[in-house]
């Protein structure tokens, strides 16, 4: 920038867009320490008690731990998928690459209300037909969930495969080396940061969906997302702060890990 | 299991890097089944069905009657209330898709021209923090804020007025939330554009005695276009499908098509009738999309010669 006025401009602007980005969540976890009963600004003091009341509801507490629960199934799963599919689509030339790679990506292109909806329907025709439930159960939202974090860790694997130099692997395959020592002692060295960070945001991505896991939870089974949504639906006061705080302060713990490891933009 | 029935070939691929082989053949094969099984079978498979769905009848008391009907989406284009949700999501998209540009272009380039890489990489990180929050969460908190005893009432009463917004619940409210959830999209698409133009253009364009207005007229904006119609359609298509916000900071009178996707297919069980509902939503969105993308390359053209 050549002149001091844009260059102030811009940093004044950005300070401001960037702070209607944070300052909600800001708010809210400043909220859940309000000791108003009902909320309103400013507080007439702070507590803590929002905290154990969050705890002390079944749909917050169960939901968290099924959401956990999920989201471990679909982080792991999907680098048991993800990362060979990743291997082939950057290590192989084959006719259709680019039709196989929109398929696996697709997950993310689909709307997550279409999507859930079809695979809704799919389930309980999938019940009609063999009498076996997958609706509402553990096995149909695990389903959903490895879905949900598929695209993201081939995404991420992908991208750090590309940027190996395969001069190594065949240095390697050179000196007698067979395919499985190359793909653990000399690839899986180079990617392992990428797949700790993809492992950890395809975690956060199954943790925060809610258009799939809509459609797809059953009775005394609710992820988290889908028991604050209902909640706020009624009510508005500290508790979901409480529980949004929770929330917030996982989720920025697991990306602050991930920025360790991979540059966080690269996802998108 | 699928890596060690790979694991012979990849030596041969190694030594033969050119080698193009027929897709069943290929190793890669095996290492892809899964995931392009999983995906058809549980995604696109289902999404046939739905769309098979949509031309099938609905008889209230048996549910569904299998026929190959268009009345499910001539019913939609019938009835003004399904025009107007459409209407009314496709203009808070635009809008909000707008918004985000206008207020991201400004933030993304002060990102790229930043000296300090340990500065960018903390915006980074306070842009893609925020962003996977989950949009329940961030509802949550513009409700806090935009309620009727909220945040923002509370400042505007300190003003002297009497506190009362009245925001929440309008359409104004909802695309002040989505503006805020998608902005961060809009920033990191439209940074990573601008980090691949060379900066000596600028300074080129500087020396000649073009001032800042033109230089960002004339040199960024058509260099940057790609990544400005990215953004945007990224943007429009992720507040198109959006389901929080609307339900949430629009209210139950606000009605927006993801929603009621959601409320034909499992409230009101109407499969046929949620299935055109939901191809309604997609075609429409892709064939903004496509439209605007073919609109662009063509100004692309005129603009570059």
């Amino acid at each position: 920038m050549n002149a001091t006025a844009p260059a102030t401009f811009y940093r004044v602007f950005a300070l401001a867009v960037l702070g209607f980005i944070v300052m909600p969540l800001a708010v809210i976890v400043w909220v859940s320490f309000f000791s108003n009963k009902i909320l309103s600004f400013p507080p007439a003091g702070y507590t803590l008690d929002w905290y154990t009341r969050a705890w002390e509801r079944p749909e917050f507490r169960e939901g968290l731990f099924l959401s956990l629960q999920t989201a471990l199934f679909a982080s792991l799963s999907s680098l048991a998928i993800g990362v060979p599919a990743s291997l082939a689509l950057t290590r192989y030339k084959f006719a259709g690459r680019d039709i196989v790679t929109n398929i696996l990506l697709s997950p993310m292109v689909v709307p997550g209300i279409v999507g859930g909806a079809a695979m809704y329907i799919f389930y309980i025709e999938f019940e009609v037909a063999t009498e076996v439930q997958v609706a509402g159960t553990l096995p149909g939202l695990f389903a959903a969930h490895l879905l949900v974090a598929l695209p993201w860790t081939i995404r991420l694997v992908t991208a750090s495969l590309i940027g190996i130099d395969h001069s190594i692997s065949e240095a390697a395959a050179s000196l007698g080396a067979g395919p499985v020592t190359i793909f653990f002692r000399v690839v899986l060295p180079v990617i392992k940061p990428a797949l700790i960070a993809s492992a950890l945001f395809a975690f956060v991505a199954s943790f925060i969906d809610l258009e799939k896991s809509l459609f797809l939870v059953g009775p005394g089974r609710t992820t988290l997302q889908i028991a604050i949504v209902s909640y706020l639906e009624w009510n508005l006061d500290s508790t979901i702060a409480a529980v949004a705080t929770v929330q917030i302060a996982i989720i920025a713990v697991l990306l602050l890990i991930t920025n360790r490891y991979a540059q966080l933009n690269r996802a998108f | 299991m699928a890596m060690a029935s790979v694991a012979p070939s990849l030596g041969e691929a190694t030594k033969m890097p050119d080698w193009k082989p027929p897709i069943l053949r290929s190793p890669a094969a095996a290492l892809l089944a899964p995931g392009v099984i999983f995906v058809t079978l549980l995604l696109l498979g289902p999404l046939a069905i739905l769309f098979r769905y949509s031309f099938n009848r609905f008889v209230p008391g048996e549910l569904m009657v299998s026929a190959l009907t268009l009345e499910n989406y001539i019913k939609f284009f019938a009835d003004p209330y399904y025009q107007d949700v459409l209407w009314t999501t496709l203009r808070i998209s635009a809008l909000s898709s707008g918004i985000c540009l206008i207020l991201g272009f400004p933030v993304a380039y002060f990102m790229v021209r930043l000296a300090s890489s340990r500065l960018k990489a903390m915006m980074i990180v306070a842009l893609v923090l925020p962003l996977m929050m989950g949009n329940a969460v961030r509802t949550a908190a513009w409700m806090v804020i935009l309620g009727e005893r909220g945040l923002a009432a509370s400042i505007v009463s300190l003003f002297g007025f009497n506190g009362r917004l009245d925001i929440m619940y309008t359409e104004k409210a909802v695309v002040i939330g989505l503006v805020s959830v998608l902005l961060p999209f809009m920033i990191l698409t439209l940074q990573s554009v601008l980090e691949g133009i060379d900066r000596s253009l600028e300074d080129a364009a500087g020396s000649l005695g073009a001032d800042h207005v033109r230089i960002l007229w004339r040199v960024l904006l058509p260099l940057a276009l790609p990544g400005i119609l990215a953004g945007v359609l990224l943007c429009f298509t992720l507040s198109m499908n959006a389901y929080a916000t609307p339900v949430l900071i629009g209210g139950p009178k606000f009605h927006a098509m993801a929603p009621e996707v959601y409320q034909q297919v499992q409230r009101a069980m109407n499969w046929p009738f949620g299935a055109a509902l939901a191809f309604i939503l997609m075609i429409t969105t892709l064939v903004l999309t496509v439209g605007a993308t073919a609109l662009a390359q063509r100004h692309y053209r005129r603009w570059a010669d």
